[in-house]
């Protein structure tokens, strides 16, 4: 039996094998492979999305939560802040007192990491009532102060002498440095 | 001199079986090739994106740390301040309650209130109207309670009474007078 291939059949045949090797080639040594990496870079894309939707979450809530603290506490934030003015106090509270007098600013032993300042405070009352709207009034004032002991009376004619240490409260500038932070948002 | 009678036809190597051929594999390498670089493409993108999404969950990381040292602080502002206004509120209220527990008939000339003590000094028509009046309830509040009297010259007693709580572990008056 004889096979009668012409040269153009050979030439097609030969052809047509090469174009199929190339495309098996090019299929296995580089398309399914990249394949492969395409699936496991997806796969480490979905991981990292749903990660990061995970701190989106629980970033939006505690800023939520500071945003709520911050505007619920926002006197006692600058209060904090501010520092503790002779003349500004003075001025505030001359109401409670007949006269009043600051004399002596000094640094205490820090509180809670806080700085703590002591003033010594001399005045004149007509009444205890005005020692207690003092007391009323410092609570809702522009700094954190605290009344501390000894506190004397001494009664000058129609008049009671009151001398009494405060205490300042400031925010630490040396150990809180995110003191500044948590008034900036 | 012709040895046929037709026209020779042009030969060329690309007949209709060869152009058929050629036309599927450009179609499935173009095919495949398209498929290689969307891939390409999509993995740089995957790749991309996550190390974006790698850097903005770090600045997130960050944010949060720093935002609950921040809650924290503001906790501890809170809890200081509230503090600071109790202790004024109970300070109010213990000097309301003392000049309160004064009877009428005695008068105060000055008052000293320590952290765990109290000494007043006064006048008093007689001792018994201090012992009933004004000894009786010092004594409920504190533990230890001293006074002294002397003449005030118009027949009334001056006195000095001295009280102390005192603490059960450290038996040690406090006082910062």
């Amino acid at each position: 039996m004889k096979i009668n291939i012409s040269r153009h059949q050979v030439y097609i045949l030969l052809m047509t094998l090469l174009m199929l090797l190339f495309v098996l080639l090019f299929s296995f040594l580089l398309l399914i492979p990249e394949g492969q990496d395409y699936r496991v870079k997806r796969k480490e894309s979905r991981k990292a999305a749903l990660e990061y939707n995970k701190y989106k979450a629980f970033h939006d809530q505690t800023l939520e939560k500071l945003k709520e603290l911050q505007s619920k506490n926002r006197n006692i934030i600058t209060a904090f802040e501010r520092p503790f003015s002779k003349e500004r106090f003075e001025k505030q509270n001359r109401v409670h007192f007949s006269s009043l007098a600051i004399s002596k600013i000094d640094r205490a032993k820090d509180e809670d990491g806080f700085a703590v300042y002591e003033v010594n405070t001399t005045s004149h009352i007509s009444s205890p009532v005005n020692f207690y709207d003092f007391l009323d009034g410092l609570n809702k004032g522009d700094w954190i102060i605290g009344v501390n002991f000894p506190i004397k009376f001494v009664r000058e004619g129609e008049m009671i002498r009151s001398s009494f240490t405060m205490k300042v409260y400031e925010n630490n500038a040396d150990k809180n440095s995110t003191a500044s932070a948590s008034s900036a948002k | 001199m012709r040895y046929s009678y037709i026209k020779p036809r042009k030969k060329t190597p690309f007949t209709p079986d060869v152009v058929l051929i050629v036309i599927f594999f450009s179609i499935t390498i173009i095919m495949l090739v398209s498929t290689y670089l969307f891939l390409l493409y999509k993995d740089y993108s995957f790749e991309n994106e996550r190390e974006n999404l790698i850097q903005n969950r770090l600045a997130l990381e960050q944010n949060i740390e720093k935002m609950e040292r921040q809650i924290h602080y503001i906790q501890k502002q809170q809890s200081v301040a509230q503090r600071v206004f109790t202790q004024n509120m109970v300070l109010k209220d213990s000097i309301t309650n003392l000049f309160d527990l004064v009877p009428q008939r005695i008068t105060l000339s000055r008052a000293d209130l320590l952290k765990k003590g109290l000494i007043l000094y006064g006048v008093t028509p007689s001792k018994d109207v201090y012992n009933f009046m004004l000894q009786a309830p010092l004594r409920s509040i504190f533990q230890k309670s001293y006074t002294s009297f002397y003449p005030a010259g118009n027949g009334w007693l001056n006195f000095v009474s001295t009280n102390y709580i005192v603490n059960d572990d450290s038996g040690e008056l406090d006082s910062e007078d």
